[in-house]
């Protein structure tokens, strides 16, 4: 019980003054037995009223502490530091909101806004009577993290911490890194390659000694928490010896003998490959891989070339890390059938695909056996829909079709573009890209999303058509040799690593920051960040600012060798509990775990996991938990002084 | 329905339009052009037409004419598009396109069409010259008889012709139905226009300008009157002679400004110059300017031992006569005044539908 108190009732300038009598409130709160001390405030967050409290808990030798000003979400953390600075335990400070919830709630009736802020501050004082001091909690942690998906986040990410010295894991789910970016040609807007990219990164990575880098694997299992996670990875084998040395005139023989043959995922199906493959030349690792889910096994490539081994097995590793980051990246949005004709009308690709045909076809644009002249680009195809879930800009969509129609222009004689647009966004210095193709003549037309753009077939002719707002809501079309679906980022499949991580999803699917401002890289699972285009569309630049940003908060969160938690977390009484696993059912944490205690089974708390959040409380059927700083018995003299 | 035609654009240019593609539709030069009103804005449509191809709206359209060019809407475009010139290029193709013989067109695109023409012109005066053995008097009198005999022919097989291809594009084509008594009303306000050019005074700063631009359009058209009618090379009457003198002064004054602004280039106007441009400013000043000397010339009795200064003046007639003012841009003091004509015809529509 805390015998010194003191109070002060905060003026908040005549926020709270000209509806509350601050005077009437401090008199009352003066009467209890165990307030000291009890004055008024005009701010009491002015560094002279904070200088102020702190000389009066030195010299009153207070105990415990009450301000009565506004949301605590506003100054909690403040008057915990004045309450630590003259050496009072920050928890034996009480906060009173007689701002939101009684002066600007009940501003029409001023008697009845003070009678209840005297209520409240009554039964703040019961609270800090009941006051503990706490001492926050404090974990190891291993100086190590896994960073799950090599693509330009991942691989940028993995070599800022390794260099602050953390030990990475670095996992590809696919046989090569790089990610997307692997597979753009020139990227907006320094014009580099995606593989430029990649490779200057893998061989900074392979550089590095801290860096472990597995292709091919997987998060197979996780337990432990913040500090302290147990991973177990799954690698799957890439069915090539890792000591080969590439011939490449083997190699091709082997893809040439090889009888299997499916649609190209890595140039969206306007290609064939096969079972044994490698994207392109300079792919890292250089070794190639065997698709083992097409490969029919027939051994054709093992006569040729006796580094290829089909009888290797899936291993798995297990590691400890302080943190997991996650860089999974982003995939393009797949049209319906028929979505502006897609799949129906026969010359209509996406971006993406766009974007391999350049590659492909050196000199000129050919598709389908048609030379290519007049292209239309029709915009936010999977984004800003007004029917379908994705109501987000995919943000890097206008500049990538607009950077992709100047290449076109350049590479390629009597290229018209014809863009369909939903407004342009090129925000930034990516204005500078809309305004080149402005000027080389790209056709910018508009419409509303009440009124899209329709894609059809005239006489064998694919016609495309627009109501154009920029001239007067004209109707306008062009013939188009090839319709290009621009289309936008959705996040990718990752459904083991999401039940096994349990990061929330937001309702655009992408991974959910705890807050997009303040905390934009980590989750409410301590200890798992995110980063890139995993958490919302980005371009490359963004993503790499968001894998550095992540990095950094990594590094301050497990390079400590320690962690420090609050100490208001649920506390489980052993001698009453009698297991029954209600509370490990409700817990969204999984911090409550089974243990053998003094002969019988009994829950306990997973401290680095328990966030505090009270949902085991009312469940547990003998009252056995408690939450530390909101125990029964302050809730309980809180209510008394409510009700009194 | 209307198909995009991206090579409009490309044709555009060799008009003398530039950049105009680079255009975001903010509506800028719209909101600060002076003259351009709720029924009829501009010119940001214009552009928006030109980079679609729209050619059929904007062969119906009397914009082009109803922008007199003071500069604004180029100084304050955010992407220096260049409306302004991108309008006085659209006049140049309008030019092209009324013109039925086509020979406009084919002069403003092609300079070296030009240039032989004007060679030919003059190759043909002297050729004339050695037929006639060099004799003033026989020249001069055919000079006379030229004059006359060019105006007629010009304005009947040419001119005339190429306003009612106007008239058909803007009226008749879009089915724009005219009551005849509205043409009887028009009439005085396309006199009005054609001599006073007084819509150039909405224009911002403007004042001067149309100053210049009106006594030159008197002093041009007096002068004709002056030599075809009243005969100034043969009369004697003073009175004559002075305002002969007054006139052709006030051409090469007046021109001999244009030129050098055009040389300055400090005014959005006189910016951009296309062959046509420095054709049309430096033969008016070269007409004023061998009239006047040639004035002189007769009146100090010196004309008889130096024809070749009548031959220059004639060939310099000549050329006016069978090039600028059929095909080059003579024409806008006519496209001008009647483009008023017919703006006013189509008011009249919607003012009683």
């Amino acid at each position: 019980m805390k015998k010194r108190i003191g109070v002060y009732i905060c003026h908040c300038g005549s926020n709270i003054s000209d509806y509350v009598d601050v005077e009437k409130v401090k008199e009352i709160a003066g009467k209890e037995n165990e307030v000291v001390l009890s004055k008024t405030t005009m701010f009491a967050c002015a560094d002279s009223a904070q200088n102020e409290i702190v000389e009066d808990i030195k010299e009153q030798n207070l105990d415990a502490i009450v301000v009565a000003s506004c949301s605590p979400k506003l100054h909690l953390f403040t008057f915990r530091n004045v309450a630590q600075r003259a050496g009072l335990n920050p928890y034996n400070y009480i906060q009173v909101n007689v701002r939101e919830q009684c002066s600007w709630a009940h501003s029409d009736n001023p008697p009845k806004a003070t009678e209840k802020a005297i209520k409240l501050v009554l039964a703040g004082i019961e609270r800090a009577k009941h006051s503990q001091a706490l001492t926050p909690i404090s974990i190891p942690s291993n100086n190590a993290v896994l960073v799950v998906g090599a693509g330009i986040a991942g691989m940028r990410a993995a070599i800022e911490l390794a260099e602050m010295g953390t030990e990475v894991f670095l996992i590809e789910r696919e046989y090569f890194v790089g990610g997307r970016a692997s597979q753009w040609n020139e990227l907006f807007t320094t014009n580099e390659t995606g593989r430029e990219v990649v490779s200057r990164l893998y061989n900074k990575i392979i550089k590095t000694n801290n860096i472990t880098l597995f292709t091919g694997a997987d998060i197979d299992s996780k337990s432990g928490s913040v500090g302290d996670f147990d991973i177990k990875i799954k690698i799957e084998p890439r069915y090539v010896k890792s000591g080969c040395k590439l011939d490449w005139a083997k190699f091709k023989k082997a893809v040439e003998i090889c009888p299997v043959e499916f649609d190209d995922p890595f140039n969206f199906g306007l290609t064939k490959q096969k079972a044994i493959y490698k994207n392109y030349p300079s792919e890292f690792p250089e070794i190639p891989a065997i698709d083992f889910e097409h490969c029919n096994k027939c051994g054709e490539c093992v006569k040729i070339c006796s580094d290829i081994d089909l009888e290797q097995k899936e291993e798995i590793l297990n590691i400890n890390v302080g943190a997991v980051l996650l860089t999974t990246g982003a995939s393009p949005y797949e049209p319906e059938k028929g979505e502006f004709g897609y799949k129906e009308i026969d010359n209509i690709i996406t971006l993406q695909q766009l974007k391999r045909l350049i590659e492909l076809r050196e000199d000129e644009l050919i598709y389908h056996g048609n030379k290519i002249k007049n292209i239309a680009y029709i915009y936010c195809v999977g984004s800003r829909q007004v029917d379908g879930e994705n109501k987000y800009c995919s943000r890097y969509c206008c500049t990538s079709a607009i950077h992709t129609a100047i290449m076109l222009k350049e590479k390629y004689k009597g290229i018209n573009n014809f863009h369909f647009t939903r407004g342009i966004r090129t925000y930034g210095k990516q204005e500078i890209l809309y305004n080149k193709a402005s000027k080389q003549g790209d056709i910018f037309l508009q419409s509303f999303e009440d009124s899209p753009t329709e894609v059809y077939n005239e006489k064998g002719q694919t016609v495309v058509k627009i109501k154009d707002i920029l001239t007067a809501d004209k109707e306008l079309e062009v013939n188009a040799d090839l319709v290009v679906l621009v289309t936008g980022m959705v996040p990718r499949e990752n459904n083991s690593i999401n039940n096994i991580l349990k990061v929330p999803i937001g309702r655009d699917k992408f991974y959910n920051e705890i807050h997009p401002k303040l905390r934009p890289v980590e989750t409410v699972i301590d200890g798992v960040l995110i980063a890139g285009a995993c958490q919302a569309p980005l371009n490359i630049t963004e993503s790499v600012k968001s894998s550095l940003s992540a990095a950094a908060k990594v590094n301050s969160l497990i390079s400590k060798g320690e962690i420090e938690l609050e100490p208001t977390l649920a506390q489980i009484d052993k001698l009453s509990c009698n297991w029954c696993d209600k509370c490990t059912a409700v817990c969204p944490y999984d911090a409550i775990v089974k243990k053998e205690y003094d002969g019988k089974t009994v829950a306990v708390v997973n401290e680095a996991n328990c966030k505090g959040c009270g949902i085991c409380l009312p469940v547990c059927p003998s009252n056995s938990i408690q939450l530390i700083g909101y125990t029964d018995v302050e809730i309980e003299s809180m209510i008394d002084a409510l009700i009194d | 329905m209307a198909q995009i035609n991206p090579d409009f654009a490309t044709e555009l240019k060799e008009y003398g339009a530039f950049d105009f593609n680079a255009c975001y539709n903010c509506g800028t030069c719209t909101a600060v052009c002076s003259l351009s009103t709720e029924e009829n804005s501009f010119p940001r449509d214009m552009i928006r037409y030109s980079i679609l191809g729209l050619e059929n709206d904007i062969k119906s359209s009397l914009k082009p004419w109803l922008c007199y060019y003071c500069g604004e809407c180029s100084e304050t475009c955010p992407r220096q598009a260049n409306p302004g010139e991108l309008m006085m290029s659209l006049r140049r193709w309008l030019t092209a396109k009324y013109d039925w013989t086509g020979l406009s067109g084919l002069l403003y695109k092609f300079l070296q069409l030009s240039i032989i023409a004007f060679i030919l012109t003059a190759i043909g005066v002297i050729v004339f010259s050695i037929y006639e053995n060099f004799k003033l008097e026989t020249i001069m009198h055919y000079g006379h008889l030229f004059e006359m005999l060019a105006i007629g022919a010009v304005f009947s097989l040419i001119l005339i012709p190429n306003i009612i291809r106007m008239w058909w594009f803007i009226i008749l084509k879009p089915k724009v139905k005219v009551p005849i008594v509205s043409y009887f009303k028009g009439i005085w306000d396309l006199i009005v226009h054609m001599f006073t050019q007084k819509r150039t005074l909405g224009c911002d700063d403007n004042q001067f300008r149309w100053f210049e631009h009106f006594i030159l359009v008197g002093g041009y058209l007096a002068l004709l009157f002056t030599t075809i009618v009243l005969d100034w090379f043969g009369t004697e009457n003073l009175f004559i002679i002075v305002l002969g003198y007054v006139e052709s002064g006030i051409i090469f004054i007046v021109t001999f400004d244009f030129v050098l602004s055009r040389m300055k280039k400090k005014k959005e106007i006189s910016k951009f110059s296309q062959p046509s441009d420095w054709f049309f400013v430096i033969w008016l000043f070269l007409l004023g300017f061998t009239a006047f000397i040639v004035r002189i010339f007769i009146d100090t009795s010196l004309l008889e031992n130096n024809i070749w200064i009548y031959l220059f003046h004639l060939i310099i007639l000549v050329q006016w006569a069978l090039i600028i003012v059929p095909f080059g841009k003579w024409t806008h003091f006519l496209y001008r005044s009647f483009a008023m004509y017919f703006e006013k015809l189509q008011k009249d529509i919607k003012i009683s539908p």
